[in-house]
């Protein structure tokens, strides 16, 4: 009798938990799942945007056309889309991953709550402005004109270099991803704050009892205690970052020139869009997400995330 | 419960097909009932006052009729038209560059003109009314699917003074071929170091079909052969015009370079941070907003687009048009009054021509005017025009420009040397025209 009624009760509650997570599926459903799989789809597809004609099947020829090895010396072909991809990921990930650690764990130690919140807010307002905003303030630093040769050159003591921040192909590969760093390093010092904050004070207490020093401390009680922290902000600065788009966007209209800065998404925007073959940058977009994919379990299996921490 | 769930999860699965699966237009035909037309066009500010100011006209006389016209950049326009288009749901009545707008036509996309609600007689009627082989531009199979909002060259604008300031007198020191324009330029720069801080003249980067093309043609190249099947014709001049922007560049003589301010932004200003710059007719009528005392004085004049030296062919910037164009997919009802709308609209020529933005409609009544005869330098546009192709328009143009563009940048900005350039792009091009066939 009593596991019946136990049921019944299990049972009313997980209509209520399904009640409450129906329409966050529908909204995902129609938003996620359907792209998604119309972007599979479309892939085997010679599809065009504008043609009313039925999308003709083509099996594999997407795929085969962006892998061309006769293609890779056109500087904006596919593999160059994904070398600029992985240049941008890498030089923009690694710093944010460990740039941001570093500012977390120096805000955490403030003492001043109030210098505390500052900080805080002050390196979190550039995630809350839009990419196309962030970029257009930054369009006016690079100009030629503009801040960053004026700072550049008092620092460098160079006065009149143009540092090309938009022309030459290091340095506009350099300016994305100063842009970015610049965008999204608040939101993950925030995230490593919130880490910082589960892990309990006592095993600090006891550390600085057993005599250990702030060196030992950090690579022997934060760190490791902080893994899944990193985990999770390592994986989603990767993702962010190989999905970047509007950076680059806005220095190609503003008259940067394409191929250093030609990353998958605006490779997949300007086949889709202008050039209008779906069906090739639906191909496109599989083969970013099989690298976003495999990427991550990389990094789940490297950083053995699944143990759990004990305190 | 593990049913349940699963049963959600296949639910949400299949949704999105059924609610993207879901209903097609109405198509009955009904031309007295009201209708709404759709109107999506590019921001203009002069063009936008006029054209509320006619549609409230047109409201008026066609009470059944109701227009909402939105705008956004052109950059915008071109995107967000395909895209509604691609979903279909694009809107009753559009206007986009020619050369992004041919392929709405060859895709069956656009509806072919409703003479008699346009206004016309026939067909016959319209032609006659036009600049002989405009509509040629918008014409498949007999078929004519647009009229042009306007049809506009670009030319030379050069401010006097910063000419004086350099010890040159515009009047006769203007440029008249591309090498004066590199060493006239020269002449009026002004560097802090490497940086430009006034610039002579500087192109109008990245409308390559319209400028840069032509630079090749005057050298005797082409983009394709008369066929249409062979992709970069004659060697020598690609590379020659590779070469002058390469030497133009900030790896050459840093005259101008891509990423500094559009010329035709600052050339109103007389800030002396310009002489020259390559534009349009309209410049005139946003000068004279923008800075009206500079406008009204004589400080400022238009000139032919240069030549090169040693040129085989006079051939100016190319021209290009934006044409009206109607859904093939609206409500037949809602298609015949957006022909009537184009119709009411387009017969206000001199209007678009004085006070919508300097728009020229290609009408012969319009190009014979005094009007437009009596506007300042329209005579250089007039003539640069007669001396001028249409832009290349094919449904491939935008894929070949951003080739071009390429093609250019790379020498320009990244050291590339043109004849590898031009082997890129010749590779390029050909693939996307084979493509295309």
């Amino acid at each position: 009798m009593g596991t019946k009624r136990y049921k019944g009760i299990e049972k009313k509650q997980a209509r209520w938990g399904i009640a409450f997570v129906v329409p966050a599926l529908i909204f995902f459903s129609v938003f996620n799942f359907y792209p998604i799989l119309n972007a599979f789809y479309t892939s085997f597809y010679d599809r065009r945007a504008l043609s009313k004609l039925k999308p003709k099947f083509i099996g594999l020829a997407n795929y085969v056309r962006l892998f061309d090895p006769a293609r890779a010396d056109n500087p904006l072909s596919f593999y160059n889309s994904l070398k600029a991809t992985l240049t941008f990921t890498v030089g923009t990930f690694i710093p944010l991953l460990i740039i941001s650690l570093l500012l977390a764990i120096l805000i955490s130690n403030l003492s001043s709550n109030r210098a505390k919140r500052f900080l805080q807010i002050s390196y979190y307002t550039p995630a809350i402005l839009s990419s196309v905003v962030a970029a257009t303030i930054w369009m006016l630093i690079f100009d030629p004109r503009g801040l960053g040769n004026q700072w550049m050159n008092l620092i460098l003591n160079t006065p009149g270099v143009d540092h090309k921040w938009k022309t030459d192909p290091m340095m506009l590969q350099i300016s994305t991803m100063l842009v970015y760093f610049w965008k999204y390093i608040g939101y993950f010092v925030i995230l490593f704050i919130i880490g910082l904050a589960t892990i309990p004070s006592t095993i600090y207490e006891a550390a600085t009892i057993d005599g250990a020093n702030k060196n030992q401390t950090f690579w022997r009680i934060t760190l490791p205690l902080l893994r899944p922290t990193v985990v999770l902000v390592s994986i989603m600065a990767m993702l962010q970052c190989l999905k970047t788009f509007s950076t680059q966007y806005m220095f190609y209209t503003n008259g940067s020139t394409r191929a250093p800065i030609n990353v998958i998404t605006f490779n997949i925007y300007i086949t889709g869009i202008q050039d209008q073959y779906l069906g090739r940058a639906s191909a496109m977009s599989v083969v970013l997400f099989v690298l976003m994919l495999v990427l991550t379990l990389f990094q789940f299996r490297t950083t053995k995330s699944g143990e759990n921490i004990d305190y | 419960m593990k049913k349940s769930v699963f049963l959600i999860l296949i639910i949400a699965l299949l949704l999105p097909a059924a609610i993207f699966a879901a209903g097609t237009k109405d198509q009955a035909v009904d031309e007295t009932k009201p209708v709404t037309i759709n109107y999506w066009t590019h921001d203009d500010a002069a063009r936008t006052k006029l054209e509320n100011e006619l549609i409230e006209k047109f409201q008026a006389a066609n009470p059944h009729i109701t227009v909402e016209r939105s705008t956004r950049s052109a950059q915008k326009q071109i995107e967000l038209v395909q895209t509604a288009f691609a979903a279909n749901e694009g809107p009753d009545m559009f206007n986009l560059p020619i050369e992004n707008q041919y392929a709405y036509i060859t895709n069956g996309r656009v509806a072919p003109i409703d003479y008699v609600a346009a206004g016309f007689k026939s067909k016959q009627d319209m032609l006659d009314k036009y600049m002989d082989g405009i509509l040629d531009t918008v014409t498949v199979d007999g078929e004519v699917y647009g009229l042009p909002l306007e049809l506009t060259n670009w030319a030379i604008y050069v401010n006097k003074k910063v000419f004086a300031s350099a010890g040159l007198d515009a009047e006769k020191d203007y440029p008249r071929t591309w090498e004066q324009m590199a060493d006239v330029s020269e002449k009026l720069v002004i560097r802090d170091g490497d940086i430009l801080v006034r610039r002579g003249f500087d192109f109008r980067y990245p409308y390559y079909l319209i400028m840069f093309v032509p630079m090749v043609e005057q050298l005797g190249g082409s983009l394709l052969s008369e066929d249409g099947k062979k992709a970069i014709i004659n060697d020598d001049a690609w590379i020659k015009a590779l070469t002058f922007m390469q030497e133009w560049g900030p790896l050459g003589r840093n005259l101008g370079s891509t990423t500094y301010q559009a010329p035709r932004y600052l050339f109103n200003a007389d800030n002396n941070d310009i002489a020259m710059a390559h534009t349009g007719l309209y410049q005139e009528g946003r000068m004279k907003t923008e800075n009206p005392a500079f406008f009204e004085s004589d400080d400022w004049m238009v000139v032919p687009f240069p030549v090169f030296e040693n040129a085989v062919k006079d051939v100016a910037s190319a021209y290009y048009g934006h044409f009206f164009m109607v859904n093939a997919d609206s409500d037949p009802a809602v298609q015949k009054a957006t022909w009537k709308l184009i119709g009411f609209l387009l017969s206000h020529g001199e209007d678009y021509l004085t006070r919508g933005g300097n728009l020229i409609q290609p009408t012969k009544a319009l190009l014979a005017s005094d009007t437009l005869k009596n506007m300042p330098y329209s005579e250089v546009f007039i003539n640069d025009m007669a001396r001028a192709n249409m832009v290349y328009y094919g449904s491939d143009s935008a894929e070949i420009q951003t080739q071009i563009r390429n093609a250019v940048e790379s020498v320009m900005l990244s050291g590339e040397s043109p004849q590898k350039a031009l082997a890129t792009l010749r590779s390029a091009v050909q693939e996307i025209i084979d493509e295309r066939r």
